[in-house]
């Protein structure tokens, strides 16, 4: 279920998910919009190393979008007007800076959080049930057939979970940070801490 | 069949998507299918399987993404149980679905109108409930589909009937 790579060899999912956690209030704190682009190109790096496939044309319009709204409420100093609408210094400011922001988070959440994470209690258990018969049915969609799309789904679901049968037990296993996870953790956390003396 | 609405969110991956913001909304087939069959604590639980296993197969879990996703469905979900009850056997799956859409853009284009756009995004309302009533239907037929050919659901319902 959990992609090798460099964050899923060094990094126990939970302590991963705190350091996303740490970074985000840093992140957010942050007022200078150069420094934000380049927190969000960081955690978007970081996002691609942790095995996660960005749409980046996804984002791009995010932020283009988020901006342009923003733009239609004019603020400071005039920059540029073409016909009726008029682009202020202010309101691209904020327009980026919300955009950049959002978009952002999006990355801390892509490199942070991983299938593995367990979640506390009764729902964790669940939790864990639901992605094993997903990997089950995950090896079962070769079998899925577009001209018997029901018939070749009914196959698979039968073979998985015939009703009223018992739900096998599930096992899961848990990774640990390694040294190089924790050094890398400290330097992530630090770092972006670090950037809001800029 | 929390384990499908996963299994259906990654197969709607492989549909091109007309705009960038559109979801077909595949993963809430299975939701549609137990509706008849199960009891709305069951339905409440099953999304909120969906929505914490997509949040931890995609990673959204921490953003934007997750408490859209979270609402929309939610919404969705109370909206579906609630046609369901009161127009009971006078009324499809496929007008289920297309209620439950409705109801999941109506929410997650409040929630980008009053945090991420302003008010002006207000605009794209019209495009917004076009596609979602499209994606409705698709879908609606598909699970009334299912729901009527498929063996394994026929078991399902006896098991739970």
């Amino acid at each position: 279920m959990v992609k090798e790579t460099p964050f899923s060899r060094n990094f126990n999912a939970l302590h991963l998910f705190l350091t996303g956690g740490i970074i985000i209030p840093a992140y957010l704190f942050q007022t200078n919009l150069s420094v934000r682009v380049a927190q969000v190109l960081l955690f978007a790096a970081l996002s691609v190393v942790a095995g996660k496939r960005i749409k980046w044309t996804y984002f791009i319009i995010m932020v283009l979008s988020i901006t342009f709204f923003n733009l239609v409420t004019p603020l400071g100093q005039v920059l540029v007007t073409v016909g009726p609408f008029t682009i202020t210094s202010g309101a691209l400011g904020n327009g980026l800076m919300k955009g950049f922001t959002i978009v952002g988070l999006v990355f801390i959440s892509l490199f942070s959080i991983r299938p593995d994470l367990k979640l506390p209690g009764r729902l964790g258990g669940m939790i864990g049930r639901v992605f094993y018969y997903f990997e089950r049915v995950i090896e079962g969609k070769k079998k899925v057939q577009a001209r018997r799309l029901i018939a070749s789904m009914d196959e698979i679901l039968m073979e998985l979970y015939a009703p009223g049968t018992t739900q096998e037990a599930v096992a899961s296993e848990s990774r640990r940070t390694t040294a190089a996870g924790y050094v890398a953790g400290a330097l992530l956390v630090l770092g972006n801490w670090a950037l809001l003396l800029v | 069949m929390g384990a499908l609405c996963l299994f259906f969110s990654t197969i709607e991956y492989l549909f091109p998507k007309p705009f960038p913001f559109f979801r077909l909304g595949l993963a809430n087939l299975p939701i549609l299918v137990m509706l008849p069959v199960v009891r709305p604590g069951y339905i409440l639980l099953l999304v909120l399987l969906k929505v914490l296993g997509q949040g931890l197969i995609n990673g959204t879990l921490a953003s934007y993404v997750f408490l859209f996703s979270a609402a929309g469905s939610f919404s969705s979900a109370a909206v579906m149980l609630a046609s369901q009850r009161i127009f009971g056997r006078h009324i499809s799956l496929i007008g289920v679905s297309i209620f439950g859409a409705i109801a999941s853009n109506a929410v997650q284009l409040f929630l980008s109108v009053t945090f991420i756009f302003g008010k002006t995004a207000w605009v794209i309302a019209p495009l917004f409930f076009t596609l979602g009533v499209v994606s409705g239907v698709a879908v609606g037929v598909f699970a009334q589909r299912f729901y009527d050919r498929s063996r394994w659901m026929s078991g399902i319902r006896e098991y739970y009937g």
